[in-house]
């Protein structure tokens, strides 16, 4: 206990602690912890965002308090924190007009986990915080859609490329993605486009809704199917045109829609109840996987059981082609989960981030 | 692509076509398109029905109010949870999921509001008689009274009686603020009258208060509350993946970090040998029988 000490050489190590390949002597390691650093700045939280004291908390160098009874309401709060600002009247009718918009979307994966955590009793946080959880790169995917306007829209502010040109080569690039913002949802619900009406009533729309404009005429261009623009592409760019980041806007809209699961957790118990361990049966004729085979014995096993690891390349594919074929096994996910430790590094040389 | 639900339920919130969304028989479109703010429409969502000017405008204050308060257990979940880069939702949900029985028990608070205000009714008490025995039943089992007591702000929450005054003001002040300004007097009077220092209203205690006299029942507040913080909390999480380092553990930094070595103290077991497996059983056998460890168990 305490801080860092060696003591007396103990009795021979267990295992593989003497293996030479170890990169230091396992025998005579220090125990206890790290004495308290003085050479640099005890640890504080750092912000920009807001602190408080006893007596006042300040957002953005704004007195909350102040704020509020000076008439500054919750949409007004969005813009402080998110971007340090105090934003137009016209700004936050057009915020208020996306979060209404935002605020519900039926019984979605977002009101369907809320309700599944319901199910098993648990506070009304945990359903919100599941809810959020749903947000992703397919649905409700604002950083995605927003990172990508920020790339192709850079080649027109380059001057590498017109805005036409550029709308084409984003549509052309990303035909088909969840993230896109043009598809055959919103063919006959007319709300997103009401959205970019709004914001040009309002003065708000910027850069990002007329080039949103040019990317729905290149994908109808392409597209062999009708497609229109949709939820996410006219909130986003709508919510880009307003200043919000990509992640300000995949938080805002996030947060925004699990008031509404907030909702569904409350109705979830109110008309369905709880749900037990146990309790949930699973259909025989909705299983398609293996056959039902006999567990063997401790003895057989040395038979029975094949290793997984490969000796050779060939083998490598065989056997993982195989396990492609067992459905929630994972081996048919391609993902590329971006080595993110130097996002937001004071030695920023990779700020991307999806 | 399939457009089926996921699941079947009856519902009494919403409906979603192809062609619109309806939220409690509003067409959701058009109370954006009328003019209704985001405030307006979590009454249509969480009580059915368009609130009065008044209830907007406090719902807006208590909302403007409550979405920042700096460094609290929900921002330093975002904050902690970010500096692992998962996916942004991951440090929002858990900023939200941090809201319980400590931290901003809106729910709670509701609840035992509710509690009391139906004794009164039921004993033939008045609110403020149903007050002080609400007050007394938490102080005489020693808990603590819900509303009561923040740990930073020693002095009283600097939104809090600005809350209460706003709900007056506004005229939108009912049963419940009659209730919590009655415990917060009995309250403070039993406090001195034991000789201890003063405790002031919290957030809970005022903007729950308030809004469960505009109509939201303790989860749907729970949920307002909780969820407009959760704003905040995204904006510390997203500063600190733009301008943070990542892992919090730099050595590198010139401020210590939030997971540096030297942050931790132990105060656990003294060191002790890894037993050989062939005097495993006997020495646990012992450690059972001995029982020391149990003062350690969690």
């Amino acid at each position: 206990m305490g801080d860092i000490k060696n003591r007396a050489k103990k009795k021979k190590l267990p295992g593989n602690l003497y293996d030479k390949r170890l990169r230091y002597n396992y025998e005579t390691r220090e125990y206890g912890t790290i004495p308290p650093d003085t050479s640099r700045e005890q640890f504080r939280w750092v912000s920009e965002v807001a602190y408080k004291n006893v007596h006042r908390i300040v957002a953005r160098g704004y007195d909350t308090t102040e704020l509020v009874e000076a008439g500054y309401g919750f949409a007004d709060m969005l813009f402080i924190d998110f971007q340090a600002r105090i934003p137009l009247i016209e700004e936050v009718k057009m915020l208020n007009y996306i979060l209404i918009l935002g605020l519900e979307d039926g019984l979605s994966s977002t009101a369907a986990m809320a309700r599944i955590a319901a199910k098993s009793n648990v506070f009304l946080t945990q359903g919100a915080g599941a809810s959020i959880l749903a947000f992703g790169h397919a649905y409700g995917a604002y950083s995605a859609f927003g990172n990508m306007m920020d790339k192709y829209y850079s080649l027109v502010e380059n001057k590498s490329k017109s805005i036409e040109e550029a709308a084409e080569l984003l549509a052309e690039e990303n035909m088909g993605e969840p993230h896109l913002g043009v598809s055959n949802l919103m063919l006959k619900d007319p709300v997103a486009k009401c959205i970019f009406t709004r914001a040009e009533k309002l003065g708000v729309s910027r850069k990002y809704i007329p080039f949103m404009k040019k990317v729905v005429v290149a994908a109808q261009k392409m597209s062999e199917e009708p497609v229109e623009l949709d939820l996410l592409g006219a909130i986003g760019s709508a919510m880009m045109d307003l200043g919000f980041t990509p992640g300000a806007t995949w938080s805002i809209m996030a947060i925004t829609r699990a008031y509404a699961a907030g909702a569904h957790w409350i109705e979830e118990i109110e008309r369905e109840g709880y749900v037990k361990l146990g309790e949930t049966l699973t259909p025989r004729e909705d299983y398609d996987g293996p056959p039902e085979r006999t567990v063997p014995s401790l003895e057989q096993r040395l038979k029975a059981a094949k290793p997984y690891k490969s000796e050779t390349l060939e083998e490598w594919k065989q056997k993982r082609d195989e396990m492609k074929k067992l459905y929630g096994s994972g081996h048919t996910i391609e993902e590329e989960i971006e080595d993110a430790r130097k996002i937001g590094s004071s030695k920023k040389s990779d700020k991307k981030e999806k | 692509m399939s457009r089926e639900p996921l699941f079947r339920r009856k519902t009494a919130i919403s409906y979603k076509t192809r062609e619109k969304t309806v939220l409690r028989g509003y067409n959701i479109s058009e109370l954006a398109e009328k003019g209704y703010s985001f405030c307006a429409a979590l009454f249509v969502l969480f009580q059915g029905r368009i609130p009065t000017e008044a209830e907007e405008k406090m719902l807006e204050y208590e909302m403007g109010e409550f979405l920042e308060h700096s460094m609290s257990p929900s921002a330093a979940s975002a904050v902690a949870v970010i500096s692992g880069r998962p996916y942004l939702p991951a440090a929002i949900a858990a900023s939200v999921m941090t809201f319980g029985g400590a931290h901003g028990p809106g729910a709670a608070h509701g609840y035992m509001m509710n509690k009391y205000i139906e004794r009164a009714l039921k004993e033939g008490k008045s609110i403020d008689e149903m007050a002080k025995i609400c007050v007394d039943e938490y102080l005489d089992a020693g808990r603590p009274v819900m509303g009561m007591g923040q740990p930073q702000h020693t002095d009283g929450d600097p939104r809090a009686e600005p809350t209460h005054i706003k709900q007056e003001e506004l005229k939108v002040g009912g049963a419940y603020l009659k209730f919590q300004r009655a415990v917060e007097k009995y309250f403070y009077a039993r406090r001195k009258a034991e000789g201890r220092k003063y405790v002031a209203v919290n957030m809970i205690g005022a903007g729950n208060t308030a809004l469960a006299d505009l109509g939201f029942s303790p989860n749907a507040a729970w949920c307002v509350g909780t969820l407009t913080r959760g704003y905040s909390c995204a904006a510390h999480a997203l500063y600190t993946m733009k301008k943070g380092r990542a892992w919090a553990a730099s050595k590198s930094e010139p401020m210590v970090q939030m997971l540096d070595l030297s942050m931790i103290k132990y105060i656990g077991p003294e060191e002790r040998e890894v037993p050989p497996q062939e005097q495993r059983q006997e020495y646990a056998k012992r450690q059972l029988e001995e029982g020391e460890y149990k003062k350690w168990v969690i």
